[in-house]
């Protein structure tokens, strides 16, 4: 009996909100308002669901802070949510690799220029290497940053023994400095250019 | 709705269709409180309210041709829910101040400054509970209660039926009287 009593109430209780609106058929409408004579809890239910309704009934309207009208541009324009939203999410991603690939670059970079510096690419035997490189290059080389390290050791090869000192080495060690040097400084700039891009975005946003 | 089709209206919809801007605008003009204050209370943030109404009337002049007849209000307003929908993607990743608060606010008749605290009150509580409730609900709730649409301009603007318009706008109902019941002194 209970349990009955319990899914009536459920039942009406649904129909509560389109009663009030007078949006049910009669019958519905009469089996509502024979349960509700009964029915303490659906009455409550119903009084509450009543106040919410009038009290939004009463919310003002706020006057909006400017004219919508539009100009000739505007009507033109691509509307601003989308044009703010494609780009931004779209290059996060793109960023986080471009990092990575950045500060791979640069660590590769390192490794090469200290390799050279200690001559561990130079194939000929050990007496032969201090002699072939006339000038210490390891003193420019170390303590800078990376960019220092890159004019260091790229002004000195060219000024003391030219491209072919390479043929002291197993690989064409100065080539892939100055390649991974490029690479590193168009990974960055692309970079640090996204970077300001975005943050601009999100200022704005 | 109070604002009902008129043989003017009509007139001024055809010359925007026509793609005259000023008759586009005097359109914006009568509508743009209603849109508003609709992008106002989904999103519950000042500026992004704006972005959306904006938007809104951007792709309505774009798209007036595909309006064939029928009620523009409800046409607009759909639109204007879709710029929302838009808004609503974007407010979840950028971090809101307090600037951009829009509380609610009641009409009142005879104003006294304790009236002003507990109308303060109640707007805030309000607020708070329609952000509770999910986008298609809240649209549902504010279009019923608050701009006064009836059952099938509320279908029109959503897109669904008359039975799914019914149960967004009971349960709707009834979670945002649940979550005032806490502050019952409040509005009963
Ligand atoms: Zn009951």
């Amino acid at each position: 009996m209970r349990i009955l009593r319990k899914n009536q109430c459920h039942k009406v209780q649904g129909l509560l909100s389109p009663y009030i609106d007078e949006q049910i058929g009669s019958s519905e409408r009469d089996r509502v308002e024979s349960h509700l004579e009964e029915c303490q809890v659906c009455r409550r239910e119903l009084e509450l669901l009543r106040a919410t309704v009038n009290l939004l009934h009463r919310v003002a309207a706020v006057s909006p802070p400017r004219s919508f009208a539009l100009a000739e541009v505007d009507a033109k324009r691509r509307p601003a949510a989308l044009k703010r939203e494609a780009p931004q999410w779209r290059r996060v991603p793109a960023l986080g690799a471009l990092r990575v690939a950045t500060a791979v670059t640069a660590l590769l970079l390192v490794f090469v220029l200290a390799g050279d510096a200690t001559h561990l690419f130079e194939a000929g035997p050990v007496e032969n290497r201090a002699a072939l490189q006339g000038t210490p290059v390891a003193d420019e080389v170390q303590g800078t940053s990376v960019t220092d390290e890159i004019v260091g050791v790229g002004g000195a090869s060219f000024d003391s023994e030219g491209f072919t000192d390479n043929e002291g080495y197993i690989w064409p060690v100065l080539e892939i400095e100055l390649a991974l040097t490029g690479v590193m400084l168009i990974l960055g700039g692309v970079t640090v250019g996204l970077w300001h891009r975005k943050r601009r975005g999100l200022e704005k946003g | 709705m109070v604002e009902c089709a008129t043989m003017e209206e009509d007139e001024i919809i055809r010359r925007a269709k026509e793609g005259d801007l000023d008759s586009f605008n005097q359109l914006a003009e009568t509508y743009q409180r209603a849109v508003y204050n609709l992008c106002l209370r989904m999103l519950g943030n000042a500026p992004a309210a704006e972005d959306a109404t904006q938007d809104a009337f951007i792709s309505a002049f774009r798209g007036i041709n595909r309006l064939r007849g029928g009620n523009f209000k409800a046409w607009l307003f759909r639109i204007a829910a879709n710029a929302c929908r838009d808004q609503l993607r974007s407010l979840r990743r950028r971090p809101v101040t307090s600037m951009d608060d829009a509380p609610f606010e009641f009409k009142s008749d005879q104003p006294s400054p304790e009236d002003y605290a507990m109308r303060q009150e109640l707007g805030e509580e309000i607020k708070k509970a329609f952000v509770t409730l999910p986008p298609d609900q809240r649209l549902a709730v504010i279009l019923r209660d608050i701009e006064g649409l009836d059952y099938e301009e509320i279908a029109q603007v959503t897109g669904s039926s008359l039975g799914t318009v019914k149960s967004r706008i009971n349960r709707g109902r009834k979670r945002l009287r649940h979550h005032l019941e806490k502050h019952r002194e409040l509005f009963v």
